[in-house]
């Protein structure tokens, strides 16, 4: 097959497009599900999430008369073309390897960054002032959460490189090969903090109760969501669907891409975001209320951050 | 014919719900509360989620006699919910004017205003009540999908 259209085929079908689109709606029907439980509830069915976009396909999308029309409904188009390329940049071990070309670590990390500012963008252009909390609180948020994930991934990149004979390396896929060749970072003590300053990042990343504070239902009433309603939500709805895959698989990538080949591998990598999800997302929303934006910001940048730095200097030292 | 069909029998199972006090004592509130708080009558299995934003509603439950001063936010808040849309009355008030009917303060009964599909009554109603309402409701909105 063509290079080209192997890149094409592993942005729109697996793992990229089609894939991640099933898959990250099936994780946040588990999630809804999960979290029902945990609270002694029923809960909806595993394919809530699903119904909840056919039926937004049938609601009108109305756009207010203060918002800047073509702004407004770009946004979530711009969240949703980014998630897309970015599943595609993650490899799952032992079943996928994405191309070179595609891009690396650093390219991804710009790509995460997106549906955050779609959501600053939305928020703004939708005109409404729950919009604009929400923006600068998301733009608060991303500060502080963002320079953890820096941090977390030099030190990820400063080990494979120091270990393969270069300074750095941010090839996500070297970093793969090296940990499936001499074991997973997870059980190297070095990296433990770097493992923990992550488990914080994540729910702050997708938006999860306690760090859920720009899209706060109760206080803002969704902040930048607010003003959306029909498809545009829609889109919105699964961008966070994606933005899951991408975060989740990028821990597993980062920390544990330890997997036999083949269909086992696949396997064992849905097993491993299961988890993650159960207990990282689902576990923690039921049991804590939300932290305010002034807490969540002080406390990202005291703990995780410290937590990656200290990885970080021992990388560095060691 | 058949594949749209399908598709508005699924669209039909993701029913969001929208509160409106207009001007109620807060009893329905809390009845209504409990549908979704309380583990006995959870109506998210229904497919019903609460949303803090007219935009995203699809069933709205009004509860409260309408009070003067709010009719006007009322009536403006009910126009930004897109369509289809299908609206509850939950608690005596909407209905009837409940104990505040006769008041000058009031606008009672509601659907002098707005289109009610459901009623229903009592003060405040039972929770089994509330989450019946809503699954007439969503009979309704399933034939206006």
């Amino acid at each position: 097959m063509p290079t080209e259209l192997v890149v094409l085929v592993s942005v729109l079908v697996f793992p990229g497009g089609l894939f991640a689109f099933a898959l990250g709606l099936a994780l946040k029907g588990v999630d809804r599900r999960v979290a029902a439980r945990l609270q002694g509830r029923v809960g909806p069915p595993l394919l809530q999430p699903a119904f909840d976009l056919v039926k937004l396909g049938f609601k009108r999308t109305m756009v207010p008369d203060t918002a800047v029309p073509g702004v407004f409904l770009a946004a979530p188009l711009i969240g949703v073309v980014a998630m897309a390329l970015a599943v595609a940049l993650v490899p799952i071990a032992g079943v996928y390897m994405p191309d070179p070309r595609l891009g690396n670590l650093l390219v991804l990390l710009y790509l995460l960054s997106v549906p955050g500012i779609a959501l600053m963008i939305a928020g703004s252009a939708s005109g409404s002032p729950f919009g604009a909390v929400g923006f600068s609180r998301e733009m608060a948020l991303m500060l502080a959460y963002e320079a953890t994930i820096v941090l977390v991934v030099a030190a990820v990149g400063l080990r494979t490189g120091h270990a393969e004979g270069q300074v750095v390396t941010f090839s996500l896929a070297e970093i793969v090969r090296h940990q499936q060749e001499h074991g997973a970072y997870l059980l190297d003590p070095v990296m433990w903090p770097a493992v923990a300053a992550f488990l914080f990042f994540y729910p702050a990343n997708l938006g999860i109760v306690p760090f859920d504070i720009p899209e706060a239902e109760t206080e803002i009433l969704e902040g930048p969501l607010l003003e959306y309603s029909g498809p545009a939500l829609a889109l919105f709805k699964v961008m966070s669907a994606l933005k899951t895959v991408v975060v989740l698989s990028l821990g597993i990538a980062l920390f544990c891409p330890v997997a036999p080949d083949g269909i086992a591998g696949f396997a064992v990598w849905l097993a491993m975001m299961l988890g993650l999800l159960v207990v990282g997302i689902s576990a923690v929303r039921v049991s804590i209320g939300r932290m305010r934006i002034d807490q969540a910001f002080s406390f990202f940048l005291k703990w995780p951050l410290l937590l990656a730095a200290a990885s970080l200097t021992v990388v560095v030292v060691v | 014919m058949l594949l749209a069909r399908n598709l508005k029998r699924i669209a039909a199972r993701s029913p969001w719900l929208y509160r409106i006090n207009s001007g109620s004592c807060n009893g329905c509130d809390v009845e209504l509360a409990t549908t979704a708080c309380i583990p006995r009558y959870d109506v998210e299995r229904l497919g019903c989620q609460y949303c803090g934003s007219p935009r995203h509603a699809d069933i709205v439950l009004i509860t409260g006699p309408l009070n003067r001063h709010v009719k006007d936010a009322v009536l403006r808040l009910w126009e930004e919910i897109p369509e289809p849309k299908v609206t509850v009355a939950v608690g005596v008030c909407p209905i009837s004017g409940g104990i505040f009917r006769e008041s000058y303060a009031v606008c009672a009964p509601v659907d002098q205003y707005l289109p009610v599909d459901v009623n229903v009554p009592g003060c405040p109603p039972r929770p089994q009540a509330i989450i019946e309402g809503v699954a007439k409701a969503i009979e309704i909105w399933r034939a206006r999908l």
